[in-house]
């Protein structure tokens, strides 16, 4: 049996009329640049989100860029954020300048809220809270440090649309919020996009300029922008897969639910607490012999993936912020713990049956 | 009779083709740098006449990621054009970069004889915009490159085989970027863009710096940037690539068209003079008339259905955003009085000359009732 970890071509068949369709209609009108679907597809997200405003952009990392740049942040700045994310959380900061001040993480993956505190200084400009795997970050507690200290936040909801922490949706809880809508999201796009969610009408307003060259009219110039634009194709293809997301958070749940009855006792599987919803964007076990159980189940035609085998600190592109091995020993013990399981909406249970039975059969025989 | 600006529902009636290539790509799902991107590189690369080609997420990118990758940064001043689009400054901006302004010629690129006097300590690379898909004069930029060892980026996103004494512009400099957004002459169908460079060295740092600086799935090497063009644009780009030479000779057939009407209307309408070794792309068909008349005629013209435009009204150096920069009004005399003079017609491929009749007779009747005051 093959266990794929991602299956484009399934979506594309049951989806393959609708995005057409969708393609056809853009063309027809031509209107490729900002056209009628990105408004629609920001008022259906901003709707699903709760907040004021959604902002389509060009990538979940542009997304980054463009909410530090509309705070202000400056070469010099710090930002708090965690060493276990996909490159953009840090490159971001890097990228405008500013120093990323990494924060270890709790079993969760997320940020270790007891350990934010510690990380603030005087050029604290702003949290960075990353919203891993699919679950949102511990919210509450972080908005209540953050407002007491007066530091914005900017969440970093990647790989996060639709989960709920303490009652808080992903996206509604900081100053404002980032998606990606890369093809390998929950919510996906043919190509490169993001979205960003805000209730300030300040920022909502800065940030549509700032994707579009700062320009206010045709003509008009207020500040230096950038061009990241959400593709009218790209938000066309969205639309329909924005309805559809509730099922697919809820078919990744239900696997998610069937791994951990299958698992328990054998390799540590993620907890989701009381107050959480988990989308389960990855479903990431904690192991050991890692490296020997993916090749086991590679062999057995069961493809996993590793988010990420290298924290952000200890790569080549971090040397210039002097971290060693060790300063961040549970992100790095995780790093060499995790797997990440097939989890996307068009499995079948025979075949998570299949894999929870491979990973059972290695630990028996060792 | 209308005679619209955008000619793309003419330009993709018939997007069978496009189609085709999009219901294969959605079978692989290589959305992001698959193989019709590495084909449209190569396409792209041997048709601009250079080693390597890398598509980028728009034309702002494109200018961007080279200017980052020859460590122009935080301080720098890069030489520009005075008129051109917010992207070039914009670009420059992005990286820390302070953009340093030089005049226009008469045919709207910048004044490459102004270009020593504009370098300063600070000066780390030099920008030249082939605006309009008119090459600045390079012979000049290249002399000045030379002497103070400035590397070039030529801003090239407005002119794909645009032509300066038998080179293609994009290849004099260490790098050219190029815009493929649906309004320009080899579009897409959303924000695209791509560079072209002989460097390989430099053509490595690009493809990093264009994928989050990632040397494979888990190490990454830089701090980079996510611009990459969408596999579903590369095969728009791939179907267009083999049009491209007739679409720009259709251009310059189109402008020679206007070029002997109006060159007919002295007094009236003022041309730019077309020099003997440069061979236009026209992106943009511009004339000037005098500044009294511009608006008048713009709205003329647009009552008469011709989708006429500026580009563009008000000088980047005069842009509240801009303003920082320290600059004041009559700093650049030259790009001042042409914002207030120039009209843009539409020159496309899919025009027809019976459009272009109408466009001209409007022209002609507009002026009918004027005196002749274009050269003041």
């Amino acid at each position: 049996m093959q266990v794929p970890y991602v299956n484009f071509s399934k979506q594309f068949q049951e989806t393959r009329e609708e995005t057409l369709k969708a393609v056809v209609a853009v063309m027809e009108r031509g209107d490729f640049i900002l056209g009628k679907e990105v408004q629609e597809f920001e008022a259906a997200f901003a709707k699903m989100v709760g907040t004021k405003y959604a902002i389509g952009v060009a990538n979940g990392t542009d997304s980054l860029i463009m909410c530090m740049k509309a705070l202000g942040i400056e070469p010099g700045d710090e930002v708090i954020t965690t060493p276990n994310s996909w490159i953009s959380s840090a490159s971001s900061i890097a990228l405008i300048g500013a120093r990323p001040v990494f924060v270890d993480v709790a079993d969760d993956q997320n940020i270790d809220v007891s350990l934010i505190e510690a990380a603030i200084t005087d050029k604290t400009q702003c949290i960075m809270p990353v919203h891993l795997t699919g679950r949102s970050s511990r919210m509450p507690e972080i908005l209540e440090i953050a407002q007491r200290r007066k530091i914005p936040v900017l969440e970093d909801a990647a790989q996060s649309v639709g989960a709920i922490t303490g009652g808080i949706k992903a996206g509604k809880g900081g100053l404002f919020s980032s998606f990606s809508l890369h093809p390998l999201k929950n919510l996906n796009a043919m190509g490169d996009a993001g979205i960003i969610t805000t209730d300030s009408d300040e920022m909502g307003m800065r940030l549509r300029m700032y994707r579009n060259h700062g320009m206010r009219n045709r003509d008009e110039i207020d500040f230096w922008g950038y061009n990241s634009r959400l593709d009218t194709i790209q938000a066309a293809v969205l639309l329909p897969r924005l309805r559809q997301l509730p099922d697919v958070i809820e078919k990744r749940r239900a696997f998610a639910k069937r791994y951990t009855a299958g698992l328990a006792g054998v390799v540590e599987c993620p907890v989701e607490r009381e107050d959480e919803f988990h989308t389960y964007h990855v479903y990431v076990i904690q192991c050991d012999k890692r490296d020997q159980l993916q090749k086991a189940l590679a062999e057995k035609g069961i493809e996993t993936k590793i988010h990420y085998p290298i924290p952000i600190h200890l790569q080549k592109c971090a040397k210039d912020l002097g971290h060693k091995k060790g300063d961040f020993p549970v992100t790095e013990r995780q790093a060499g713990r995790i797997l990440s399981l097939p989890i996307n909406q068009f499995l079948e249970n025979d075949q998570i049956d299949f894999v929870i039975q491979g990973i059972r059969e290695f630990y028996s025989h060792t | 009779m209308k005679v619209r600006y955008s000619y793309l529902q003419q330009q993709f009636a018939n997007p069978e083709p496009i189609f085709e290539g999009i219901r294969e790509l959605l079978k692989t799902g290589a959305f992001t740098l698959g193989p019709q991107v590495e084909e449209f590189e190569g396409k792209f690369a041997k048709l601009i006449g250079t080693k390597h080609a890398i598509g980028v997420a728009s034309g702002t990118d494109a200018l961007k990621l080279p200017l980052k990758a020859l460590g122009v940064g935080h301080g720098d001043e890069v030489i520009t054009a005075a008129n051109t689009f917010i992207a070039t400054a914009g670009a420059i901006n992005e990286i820390g970069a302070v953009c340093k302004f030089i005049d226009s010629t008469p045919y709207y690129v910048m004044d490459a004889e102004l270009l020593e006097k504009a370098v300063t300590k600070k000066t780390k690379a030099i920008m030249p915009v082939h605006f309009t898909g008119e090459p600045v004069e390079m012979d000049q930029v290249m002399y000045v490159a030379k002497k103070f060892g400035l590397p070039i980026v030529e801003d090239a996103c407005q002119s794909i085989l645009c032509n300066y004494k038998g080179t293609n512009c994009g290849t004099f400099g260490a790098a050219g970027g190029f815009s493929l957004h649906p309004l320009k002459n080899l579009n897409v169908w959303s924000d695209g863009g791509v560079i072209v460079t002989n460097d390989s060295e430099l053509d490595a740092k690009l493809r990093l710096l264009r994928n989050h600086g990632l040397k494979n799935r888990d190490e990454i090497s830089v701090f980079g940037y996510n611009s990459r063009l969408d596999s579903i644009q590369a095969i728009v780009g791939n179907w267009l690539i083999p049009q491209t030479v007739d679409i720009t000779n259709k251009r310059r057939d189109n402008a020679a068209y206007y070029d002997a009407a109006f060159s007919k209307m002295d007094g009236f309408v003022e041309l730019a003079p077309r020099r003997p070794h440069v061979k236009q792309c026209y992106h943009l068909y511009m004339f000037e008339v005098a500044e009294k008349q511009r608006d008048s005629l713009l709205k003329f013209l647009v009552d008469s259905g011709i989708e006429a435009k500026v580009h563009y009204p008000i000088p980047l150096y005069q842009q509240e955003g801009l303003r920082h920069l320290g600059y004041k009004a009559g700093d650049f005399p030259v790009t001042d009085r042409q914002a207030k003079r120039i009209v843009s017609l539409p020159v496309d491929q899919h025009l027809s000359r019976k459009e272009q009749d109408y466009c001209i007779q409007k022209v002609q009747e507009f002026f009918a009732g004027h005196s002749r005051e274009a050269k003041h």
